[in-house]
């Protein structure tokens, strides 16, 4: 009986405009069109959100924990990082200029949220 | 990669090996992961019976809805209720999926209620009289709850863990909104005070119980040692009733309540409270179903459920339809 009312939903929402669609909790619900109103309505009430998305779950296609294990780094791949080139401070301290670090790039931007 | 395992190639036992050095190191066990079945029927247990004390749980505050004493109060309080609804949702859902193996689902969640087979917490199959009530119900036993429901944010099922991390962010909301009752009847008229203590009188018996028996020899079962051997929580009831002790104790002192059990006292050589137990048949009994309001509140459940069927049923065909 009313086995169509109990469908798997996966709830997606954002912050803020700017922020990355984060992946909240799943939830039954009988179509797409109820399973936003229940994600706004019953998890949505106090945290800010600008947008949500819900997705059926036989939809996604998930990760096998014999996957994930392709997931873990090796611990030899600092070219890949900036941590690689964490010496350039010191070069460039010599030749006294200071270093462009993420910090600083990501600044030139101007005031942005 | 050295740790690179085939799981389909491993045995049982290698399995389950594998699985305590995952919790042991602090890794998150997900749905769909291999888990050892004691394991998994613990969290359906645990999950589903915190799951339907969330929505058994909003009943005797739903009570007081209609009959808040202010437009400002009502509005707390049916905020509140809704957010235990949404909490109850969530775990429910977490509990869907570990029980999904054995072919069970939302509507045996239900069923398993009505029959008695699925408890819901000791504290709501008490009556709540008053508005003194109201708002003892989320000092107190919220403030009961975020104690247990703290010591398991760091659970090593994930999924649990992260519901948790949410549902105790809105209690902090929950507490604060019954402190706010507490205090206007605190610092109210004698009446008001009268109406406090009674209120505290009449709970304070199920709020020690509201841990569990300290240990198996009090009732005949406990889950605790599992959970910890799990590392799902990390303090035994007893444990989490003292430090609820900790934390409340002073505070309901400083309002000049009086404490219901007269003997109590903290112990400094021991470093912990000495209390009267509460009358742990009575929690058997309680938890079975025969509490004050237990029937009521289930047949309000029940009436609900069955008034909506039709609902599920013209919905779930329409959706249904559309997949076909």
């Amino acid at each position: 009986m009313a086995k169509g009312f109990y469908e798997e939903y996966e709830v997606f929402s954002r912050r803020s405009d700017t922020a990355p669609m984060l992946y909240q909790f799943s939830l039954l619900a009988p179509n797409e069109e109820l399973a936003l109103i229940m994600a706004q309505e019953n998890f949505m009430r106090r945290e800010p959100a600008s947008d949500i998305w819900v997705v059926k779950r036989s939809n996604i296609r998930k990760m096998t924990l014999e996957e994930k294990e392709t997931l873990k780094r090796l611990d030899n791949k600092d070219y890949r990082n900036t941590k690689g080139y964490g010496y350039l401070k010191k070069k460039w301290r010599q030749y006294e200029q200071g270093m462009l670090d993420e910090k600083e790039i990501m600044s030139w931007g101007g005031n942005q949220s | 990669m050295d740790s690179t395992v085939s799981y389909g190639l491993l045995a049982e036992d290698e399995k389950h090996a594998l699985f305590i050095k995952r919790i042991e190191a602090g890794e998150k066990i997900e749905a769909d992961d291999w888990m050892p079945e004691e394991y998994r029927k613990t969290l359906i247990k645990l999950i589903s019976m915190h799951g339907i004390s969330e929505i058994m749980g909003a009943l005797p505050e739903k009570e007081w809805v209609p009959k808040a004493p202010s437009l400002k109060r009502k509005l707390g309080i049916m905020a509140k209720v809704q957010d235990e609804m949404g909490h109850g949702q969530l775990l429910l859902r977490v509990s869907e999926d570990l029980m999904k193996p054995y072919g069970k689902n939302r509507e045996s969640i239900m069923q398993d209620l009505f029959s008695g087979d699925l408890k819901f917490h000791n504290v709501f199959h008490m009556e709540a009289p008053t508005w003194a009530d109201a708002g003892l119900i989320g000092w107190l036993v919220d403030g009961a709850a975020i104690i247990t429901q703290t010591n398991m944010l760091d659970a090593s099922y994930g999924p649990y863990a992260r519901a948790l991390k949410r549902i105790c962010a809105e209690e902090v909301f929950h507490a604060q909104h019954g402190e706010s009752i507490i205090m206007a009847l605190a610092e109210g008229t004698p009446k008001q005070r009268v109406m406090l203590q009674e209120s505290l009188n009449r709970w304070w018996e199920a709020l020690l119980m509201f841990f569990g028996p300290g240990d198996a020899g009090t009732t005949g079962t406990s889950k605790q040692d599992i959970t910890i051997k799990y590392k799902i929580r990390t303090k035994t009831n007893e444990e989490l009733r003292q430090d609820f002790f900790t934390k409340y104790i002073p505070r309901v002192l400083s309002l000049g309540l009086i404490l219901p059990d007269s003997t109590m006292h903290f112990d400094k050589e021991a470093g912990k409270w000495i209390y009267k137990q509460p009358d742990w048949g009575k929690f058997k009994d309680i938890i079975k179903n025969k509490g004050p309001k237990s029937e009521e509140r289930l047949r309000l459940r029940r009436i609900s459920y069955e008034t909506n069927e039709w609902v599920r049923e013209a919905l779930g065909s329409a959706s249904a339809g559309e997949r076909r």
